[in-house]
C-alpha cells in the first residue's frame, strides 16, 4: 500500500498528464457521440422506417470487440488520437440515439398534438416541446454513454493515443501492479465523476415540475438547483479549459522539428524507444515525441505506413516472415538484405540492423529441463506430448513461429497450447500451470525467473536482429538521422539489451530512466 | 363563418364521415355531439386541418382551408384538448403566451393580456403564473388551457371533450365560465362533447351526429322538443327536458279543445254539459271564440234560476296563460293567484286551451315515473 502511494507520488506528474489527456479525448469524443447521435435518433423518430435498421446497425456495431474495432481502423486511420477518439464514438453512438429516440417517441401523443393544434411550426414543436420533454431521457442516455467512454478511452493506449490506458497496459507488459493501479484507479475515479456530473445534467434539465420534491419545498429545490448548475458550471469550463490547453499545446509543440518513434507494447521495445529518442534529441536538433505500447508488428507498420509514426524497430525476421510472408531462413544477411529491397517499395526504408537478435526461443523451468532431459528444441520435440505450450497470441498466429517448427518437426504435438499475453506467461510457467513458453532471447525475464533456454540447432526460427524502420519520406526530410541511427546500432548487443530488459522488468526501473543511464554510462550523450 | 361542404373523411376503408355539410355561425358556440365513434372529434380537428379530408371542402369566410397556411390557420383558432393540454415542462405563463411570444407580440402588451384573461377566469396571476401545469388542479388547469386558446385572440375557438376528466361540480363551473367568456367575447366555438347536458347548457346551437352522419342541427330548445327521430329522442333522453324546464311550454302539456259554452247557454243545460263531459268547468266564450269568464259546478249550483244565461252567472278568470309561457311561469302564477284552472288564451284573447290542477300534476308527475319505468327496464 505504502509503496503504491509511493508509486503514484513520484510519477504524479506523468499521471496527471495522462488524466488530462484522457479527460480530453473522452470530453470530444462525447460531444462529438451527442453532435451525431441525437440528430439520429430525433431523425429515427420521424422516419420511423429507419428506426429498426439504424438501431440494430448500432447495436451490431456495440457487440465488436473495441479491440477488433481498433485494429480494423488503424490502416484507415492510422494511429493516435483520431482512431481512438472514433472508436468511443462508435460506441457511445447506441445508448445516445435509443435514448433520444425513446424519448422524443414517447411523449404522450396529445401533447404533441396539443403543440401542433395551438400552431407551432413542425421545427418547433421539435425544439420547444419534443426535446424539452425527452432531455431527461436524452440525457440518462449520454450519461451512460459518457460513464462508458471513460472506461473505453483505456483502450485508446493500446494504438498509442496516451491516456490513463497507458498506464494499464505499460503495466501489464513490465508486471508492475503499481503503474496497472495508478492508471486503473484515476479511470475509475473519472467514471464516478462524469457519472455524478451527468447525473445533475439530467437533473437539471428535468423541469422542476416533473421532479420528485423528496420532502424539499420549492424554494429549497431551486436552491439545491443553483449549486448543482455552479457545481455543473465549474466542471464544464474545467474541462473546456483542459481541452483549450490541449489544443494551444500541440500546436505549439508541433512548430518544432519533429520525428515520432513508435514501439511496440512490449518491455525491449520501451527501451528502445527511449533509447532511441533520446539519441536522436542528443546528437541532432530534431524532437521526437514518443509513442510507446503501440501493440503488435501489424500496429507499428501499419502506423508507420500511415506516416503516423516515423520509426520504429523492428526485428529481420518479423519483416521477414510476418510483414513480407517469406519462409524461415538462416542467413542473417540474407534476411536483411531481402527486408531492404522488398521494403523500400513499401516506401520504408531500413538502417543497418543492430547488433542483438533478439529471436524467439522457447524456454522452459528447471525443473522441467530436468524432469525430461531437455537441451535442444529437438529434445522437446521428442517430449512435447506431454509438454503444455503457453505462448503469446503472435507466436501462435505467426507464420514463422509455430508454424515453423511444425514444418521442421511434422512429429511435434504440444498436449495443450494456451495463448496468452505477453507478461502473464512467465507467471504461469512460474505456477507449473504451463511447462513450456516462447520467449525473446534478450528477454529479462529469463533472468528472473531463472528459465532454461532450449537450444535452436536447427535454426528453426529466422533471425531476428532489431532494425531501426524509417518512413522513406521522413529520411529524405532528415537525412542526418541515418547516420545518427547507425552510430548507435552496433552498441547494442545482446548482452546490453539483456541487461536493460532485465533492469526493467526484474528490477522494476523506468524504461526511460534505464534507458538514459545506459547512455550516460556509456557516453554516448 | 366555417362552412362544411359535403365533407367526407375514410381511414382506408373505413367511411368515418359520410358527406357532411354544415355552417357554424360566427359568435355562436356549436356543440357536436353523438356517441362515440360518430366523427364529431373528426370532424373538429378536419378545421384545423390536424386531420386532412378525404373529400369535400372546408371554408373559412369563403376561402378553402387547403389554401390557408396550416400554421396561420391555427393560430386564428384557439384549440383546447382533454385536460387542457398544457406543457407540463413549461410555467403557466409560459404556456399561456406561447404563440404571442412566437408572433413577436409586445412584451408589455402580452403582459397586460395574460393579466387579463387569468382575471377573467378568476385566477391570481400573482400566485399562479410561475408555477408548472403539475401544481394545479385539474379544474386550474383546464381553465389555463381556455385561457391559453384565447391568448393569441383568435376568431375561433375549438375545444375537444375538454371538461370530460373534471369531476362534476367543477365541471359545472367551468362550462358556466365559458358561457360566461362565450358571451362577453363572442368568439365563435365549437365544442365537441358526449354529455348532453353540457351541450343543453352550453351550445346556442347543437348537432348531433351518428357514424359520420349528422341527424340534427338545431338550437338545444328545438332538440329538446322535436326530436328529429328516435335516436335522437332516445339518445336526449326522455327526461332531458325536465332539467331545462324553461324550455317546457304550456302548448306542450295543456288540454286543446276544452269544454266551452256560448254566455247564452242557460244554466241548467250547462250543469247536463258539465256532466255529460265529466268535467267542472265550462270556459264561457264570445262569437269569435274569446275568452270571457268561466263558470263551475259551484257556482251554478249556487244559483236557483235553471234558465239564467252563463255570461250572467260567470266569473273572471283568475287568471290566463299564453301557449307559449314556460311552465315555470305557470306555477309562479298558479302559486300567486291559487288559481285551479288556468286558461290558455291566445295574443287575441280566443280559447286554446286549458290547464287543470290534475293536468299540471300528471304532466309533473311524468319524469318520476318515466325514471321508473326506466329503472325497472334497466333491471332486466
Amino acid at each position: 500500500m505504502i509503496k503504491m502511494f509511493e508509486y503514484f507520488g513520484a510519477h504524479s506528474s506523468q499521471i496527471w498528464k495522462l488524466t488530462l489527456e484522457h479527460i480530453e479525448m473522452t470530453a470530444i469524443a462525447v460531444c462529438i457521440a451527442v453532435l451525431i447521435g441525437v440528430p439520429l435518433g430525433i431523425l429515427i423518430s420521424y422516419v420511423r422506417k429507419l428506426d429498426k435498421p439504424v438501431l440494430g446497425l448500432a447495436n451490431v456495431v456495440q457487440a465488436i470487440p473495441s479491440m477488433a474495432l481498433l485494429g480494423l481502423a488503424i490502416p484507415l486511420l492510422g494511429i493516435g488520437v483520431l482512431p481512438a477518439i472514433v472508436m468511443v464514438i462508435i460506441y457511445s453512438l447506441l445508448p445516445i440515439v435509443k435514448n433520444t429516440y425513446t424519448g422524443i417517441s414517447g411523449i404522450d401523443p396529445l401533447m404533441v398534438e396539443a403543440a401542433n393544434g395551438i400552431g407551432l411550426t413542425p421545427r418547433q414543436v421539435l425544439t420547444k416541446v419534443k426535446i424539452p420533454m425527452a432531455l431527461p431521457v436524452i440525457m440518462a442516455g449520454v450519461r451512460i454513454s459518457a460513464v462508458t467512454a471513460v472506461g473505453l478511452m483505456t483502450m485508446a493506449a493500446f494504438i498509442g493515443a496516451g491516456g490513463l490506458g497507458y498506464l494499464v497496459f505499460a503495466g501489464i507488459r513490465t508486471t508492475n501492479n503499481y503503474q496497472i493501479l495508478a492508471g486503473a484507479i484515476p479511470a475509475c475515479i473519472l467514471a464516478l465523476l462524469v457519472d455524478f456530473l451527468m447525473g445533475l445534467v439530467e437533473k437539471l434539465v428535468t423541469p422542476i415540475s416533473l421532479q420528485k420534491s423528496g420532502g424539499l419545498s420549492r424554494k429549497q429545490m431551486k436552491r439545491k438547483r443553483r449549486r448543482e448548475k455552479l457545481t455543473l458550471g465549474t466542471a464544464v469550463v474545467l474541462i473546456c479549459a483542459i481541452i483549450v490547453g490541449g489544443a494551444v499545446n500541440s500546436r505549439l509543440a508541433g512548430r518544432e522539428k519533429e520525428i515520432t518513434v513508435g514501439g511496440k507494447d512490449f518491455t525491449e521495445q520501451l527501451i528502445l524507444v527511449n533509447l532511441y529518442s533520446d539519441y536522436i534529441e542528443a546528437h541532432t536538433d530534431i524532437h521526437c515525441v514518443r509513442k510507446e505500447n503501440l501493440g503488435g508488428s501489424q500496429v507499428c507498420y501499419q502506423a508507420l505506413k500511415k506516416g503516423d509514426i516515423d520509426m520504429y524497430v523492428d526485428y529481420t525476421g518479423t519483416l521477414y516472415g510476418s510483414v513480407l510472408k517469406h519462409d524461415g531462413t538462416d542467413d542473417m544477411e540474407g534476411v536483411y538484405n531481402t527486408c531492404v529491397k522488398e521494403m523500400k517499395k513499401k516506401n520504408i526504408s531500413l538502417t543497418q540492423q543492430c547488433a542483438f537478435n533478439n529471436t524467439y526461443t522457447l524456454a522452459v523451468s528447471k525443473q522441467i529441463a530436468k524432469k525430461y532431459n531437455l537441451e535442444t528444441i529437438r529434445d522437446l520435440v521428442r517430449k512435447s506430448s506431454q509438454l503444455h505450450l503457453g505462448c503469446t497470441l503472435e507466436f501462435q498466429n505467426r507464420h514463422d513461429c509455430i508454424d515453423a517448427l511444425k514444418k521442421a518437426y511434422p512429429s511435434l504435438k504440444f498436449k495443450k497450447i494456451s495463448a496468452m499475453d505477453g507478461s502473464p506467461r512467465f507467471v504461469a510457467l512460474d505456477n507449473k500451470e504451463v511447462d513450456v513458453i516462447d520467449a525473446f532471447a534478450t528477454d529479462g525475464m529469463l533472468m528472473k525467473y531463472h528459465l532454461k533456454v532450449l537450444k535452436d540447432e536447427d535454426h528453426v526460427f529466422p533471425p531476428y536482429y532489431a532494425v531501426p524502420c524509417f518512413n522513406s519520406d521522413t529520411l529524405k526530410k532528415y537525412p542526418e538521422l541515418q547516420r545518427v541511427v547507425d552510430e548507435l546500432a552496433p552498441k547494442l548487443t545482446d548482452e546490453v539489451m539483456m541487461k536493460l530488459n532485465y533492469q526493467v522488468d526484474v528490477q522494476g526501473k523506468e524504461p526511460k530512466d534505464v534507458a538514459r543511464a545506459f547512455l550516460e554510462q556509456e557516453n554516448l550523450i | 363563418m366555417i362552412q362544411l361542404i359535403d365533407v367526407t373523411k375514410a381511414f382506408k376503408n373505413n367511411v368515418v364521415l359520410d358527406g357532411i355539410s354544415m355552417d357554424f355561425r360566427d359568435g355562436e358556440l356549436t356543440v357536436l355531439i353523438g356517441p362515440s365513434g360518430c366523427g364529431k372529434t373528426t370532424t373538429l380537428k378536419m378545421i384545423n386541418r390536424l386531420i386532412p379530408a378525404t373529400g369535400g371542402r372546408i371554408l373559412i369566410d369563403g376561402e378553402d382551408i387547403e389554401s390557408i397556411d396550416k400554421v396561420k390557420l391555427r393560430r386564428n383558432m384557439g384549440y383546447v384538448i382533454q385536460q387542457g393540454g398544457l406543457f407540463p415542462h413549461m410555467t403557466i405563463r409560459q404556456n399561456i403566451e406561447i404563440i404571442e411570444k412566437l408572433e413577436g407580440k409586445d412584451e408589455y402588451q402580452i403582459l397586460k393580456n395574460t393579466e387579463r384573461l387569468m382575471e377573467m377566469v378568476d385566477m391570481d396571476a400573482g400566485k399562479f403564473l410561475d408555477r408548472y401545469p403539475s401544481e394545479l388542479s385539474g379544474g386550474q388547469q383546464q381553465r389555463i388551457g381556455v385561457i391559453r386558446a384565447l391568448a393569441n385572440d383568435p376568431d375561433y375557438v375549438l375545444l375537444d371533450e375538454p371538461f370530460s376528466a373534471l369531476d362534476p361540480l367543477t365541471r359545472s363551473s367551468l362550462q358556466d365560465e365559458l358561457s360566461d367568456l362565450h358571451r362577453k367575447m363572442g368568439k365563435t366555438m365549437i365544442f365537441v362533447t358526449h354529455d348532453m347536458d353540457e351541450a343543453i347548457k352550453i351550445a346556442d346551437r347543437i348537432c348531433i351526429m351518428k357514424d359520420g352522419r349528422i341527424l340534427q342541427y338545431d338550437t338545444p330548445e328545438e332538440i329538446l322538443r322535436r326530436p328529429a327521430n328516435d335516436f335522437v329522442a332516445n339518445f336526449v333522453g326522455a327526461n332531458r327536458i325536465w332539467g331545462s324546464p324553461k324550455f317546457i311550454r304550456v302548448e306542450d302539456f295543456m288540454i286543446r279543445h276544452p269544454v266551452t259554452c256560448d254566455a247564452s247557454l242557460s244554466a241548467e243545460r250547462c250543469i247536463t254539459k258539465l256532466t255529460m263531459r265529466h268535467v267542472d268547468t265550462l270556459l264561457v266564450t264570445g262569437k269569435e271564440g274569446q275568452l270571457l269568464g268561466i263558470v263551475n259546478r259551484k257556482s251554478l249550483y249556487a244559483n236557483h234560476r235553471p234558465d239564467k244565461p252563463a255570461g250572467e252567472i260567470m266569473l273572471p278568470p283568475k287568471c290566463t296563460a299564453h301557449p307559449e309561457d314556460s311552465i315555470l311561469d305557470v306555477l309562479k302564477m298558479i302559486d300567486r293567484t291559487d288559481a285551479s284552472n288556468v286558461p290558455v288564451v291566445d295574443a287575441l284573447g280566443r280559447v286554446v286551451g286549458l290547464l287543470t290542477n290534475s293536468n299540471l300534476v300528471s304532466t309533473l308527475s311524468r319524469q318520476y315515473l318515466e325514471d321508473m319505468t326506466e329503472e325497472v327496464r334497466g333491471n332486466d
